[in-house]
């Protein structure tokens, strides 16, 4: 195999594993601060690329459909953390019966409202282009989501290390009960941070709607790519996250072309083997677990 | 409190035996479902109820077990051979599997389970020129104990009906064991039976292999009832309705966990044939009895049993639910 094919395959798996970190982060800080496995997470993601979609077929241009529908589903997400995860906290396995049976409602919703055959975002105008990359064509729009991608982990560590919210939620990570206790208003805290997670996933949907296509079912092949990440890459961390998909993402992308039939299966193992030497993942602060 | 002991059990299975003589016959295939469905989630609820694992991946070892049947089927056809070594595969993939996983405890065990149970579907799924890949395979093994291949409904009916059976009277005589009473003393306070000098890691594990023992089973008893198998049977959709089914049914007990499966197998057959859109009622439920059922349908059916019966009962009822009303609430996070 040609360097300049390895090359393309790597970006390609760097923008899937940025499309994974996206949902990932969400789903790690919002385990890592309220301990929900939020098994809806796949949800967002579904709702994100439908939303887009059909704002697309009203000639919103993309743009705005991403920033429409990233809005929405950001909605979503609060009104559920409103009305519903909040009367479960502290109860494990009711907060898996509720998330459970809320992805069910919205993939079926989603298969209700715009049917079973595979759909497809199509890629923005401006970006629908392939660069010349040392003598091999690669998709312009795959750049820009690694570059999205970058950019957010840069923004996301910035927050979580430099800023007065960033303290707030690795206190909360640490200690939920001693940062109630020193006046933190911990329903807000654990609102935004759940509209955040809500909205990453969807523009993970809106990004990865051109790459991965759009079908009902894709939200669970990602929900479980994002908790291998979560257990990876440690709990409530940017970073863990970041590094973990980045992994999951590389792992997949060329286990496909080499092993096409343990794709699956070797991301596990890694996880697995981190599991044995980590068992608190890469960058997990271990105080969970 | 002897002859109380055993007076529902009996009146159980006399209706268990008695029920194909009035059921149609598609009546008779859906208890036998419901009837195989019971052992696993069953064997889901031994493992959340009385050790505190809870498991997101489950189905793993009941399509690890189905798949053994229709697998090693097309090489020998002896149903006793099929069945024990899709148990004993089972057991010891949930054995090794568990060495690896009994470390980890609530959210992360669930994480783990589930990603684990996905890589055994990926690999089915993948694996086209062994298992048919996305199609699933026919099972070919014919059912036969040695007078007879048993070809009715009915017959199924009837060895079903012993199997769950079987697997429930071991499992009270599991947990009532001392290995039982050791796993459920882990799961009410782990740091005090550490101290006991309780290791309390093989406990964990033990049940954990046993637990997957008795899914392989169960598939295995799907694979001849179904006459098909597909890598849908190893997916965590399954895994997450057969734990809903235990948390419906009530955690913390054994029939909890079979009134669940008889629930839920029932109702989606009913609903089923109305709409296609059982995933978002089903989903509903799940809701409402978060938000208002508290304590799974076994908790509703018994208050409201004591209710109706005469007050000397009440003590002899009310012991084999968990004290605090759900067992939610034990299950660490």
């Amino acid at each position: 195999m040609a360097t300049s094919i390895l090359f393309m395959h790597i970006l390609n798996g760097l923008a899937y594993g940025m499309l994974l970190f996206m949902i990932a982060a969400g789903l790690s800080i919002i385990f890592g601060l309220m301990n929900i496995v939020n098994l809806a997470h796949g949800a967002f993601y579904l709702g994100g690329v439908y939303i887009a979609y059909s704002l697309v077929q009203q000639n919103l241009g993309f743009w705005l459909a991403m920033i429409a529908s990233i809005v929405l589903v950001a909605g979503l997400g609060v009104l559920m953390e409103r009305f519903l995860l909040e009367r479960v906290y502290g109860k494990e396995l009711e907060q898996v019966l509720l998330t459970f049976g809320l992805s069910f409602i919205f993939a079926d919703l989603v298969k209700w409202i715009w049917g079973t055959s595979p759909l497809a975002l199509p890629v923005p105008s401006s970006l629908d282009v392939s660069l010349d990359m040392g003598g091999t064509m690669f998709p312009a729009y795959r750049l820009f989501v690694i570059l999205v991608g970058c950019l957010l982990a840069v923004l996301l560590w910035y927050m979580e290390n430099k800023t007065r919210i960033g303290a707030i939620i690795r206190a909360g990570v640490d200690d939920r009960q001693m940062l109630s206790a020193l006046g933190i208003n911990i329903k807000v805290v654990f609102t935004s941070i759940f509209a955040v997670g809500a909205a990453l996933a969807g523009l993970s949907g809106v990004l990865g709607g051109p790459i991965m296509g759009m079908y009902v079912g894709i939200d669970s092949e990602i929900l479980v790519s994002s908790l291998v990440i979560v257990v990876v890459g440690g709990l409530g961390t940017w970073k863990g996250a970041f590094i973990g998909a980045i992994l999951v993402g590389l792992v997949d992308t060329l286990g496909r072309v080499w092993f096409p039939s343990l794709t699956m299966a070797m991301v596990f193992v890694i996880m697995i083997i981190v599991l044995l030497i980590k068992p608190n993942g890469l960058f997990g602060r271990g105080a969970h677990a | 409190m002897r002859a109380n002991i055993w007076r529902t059990p009996t009146l159980f299975i006399a209706i268990l035996l008695l029920l194909p003589l009035i059921l149609t016959n598609y009546g008779v295939k859906l208890t036998s479902e419901v009837l195989i469905m019971a052992i696993f989630v069953m064997s889901l609820g031994l493992i959340i109820g009385f050790a505190g694992l809870v498991s997101l991946g489950h189905a793993a070892f009941f399509g690890l077990g189905a798949y053994v049947v229709a697998l090693l089927g097309t090489h020998l056809d002896n149903t006793y051979v099929l069945i024990i070594a899709a148990a004993v595969i089972s057991g010891i993939v949930a054995f090794v599997s568990g060495l690896l996983f009994i470390r980890s405890s609530g959210a992360y065990f669930l994480m783990i389970t589930l990603a684990f149970g996905q890589m055994l579907f990926a690999i089915f799924y993948k694996m086209e020129s062994v298992t048919g890949g996305a199609d699933g395979m026919a099972v070919s093994a014919s059912l036969n104990l040695g007078f007879g291949a048993i070809e009715s409904r009915v017959g199924f009916y009837y060895l079903v009906t012993i199997a769950f059976l079987v697997s429930y009277y071991l499992l009270r005589v599991f947990i009532s064991s001392p290995l039982g009473k050791g796993v459920r003393g882990i799961k009410e306070n782990e740091s005090r039976m550490t101290a006991l000098g309780y290791n309390i890691r093989h406990y964990k594990l033990i049940v954990y292999s046993l637990s997957g023992m008795l899914a392989g089973f169960a598939g295995a008893l799907y694979a001849y009832f179904n006459q098909y198998v597909s890598p849908d049977l190893l997916h965590w959709m399954f895994s997450g309705q057969a734990l809903i089914m235990v948390i419906v049914g009530g955690v913390g007990t054994l029939v909890g966990p079979a009134i669940g499966a008889g629930f839920f197998v029932i109702l989606q057959s009913y609903i089923s044939s109305y709409t296609d859109r059982w995933p978002m009622i089903m989903g509903v439920i799940f809701v409402a009895i978060v938000l208002y059922g508290r304590g799974g349908i076994l908790q509703i059916a018994m208050l409201l049993w004591n209710k109706l019966r005469p007050k000397r009962h009440k003590e002899e009822e009310t012991p084999i639910l968990p004290k605090e009303g759900n067992g939610f609430e034990s299950v660490k996070g």
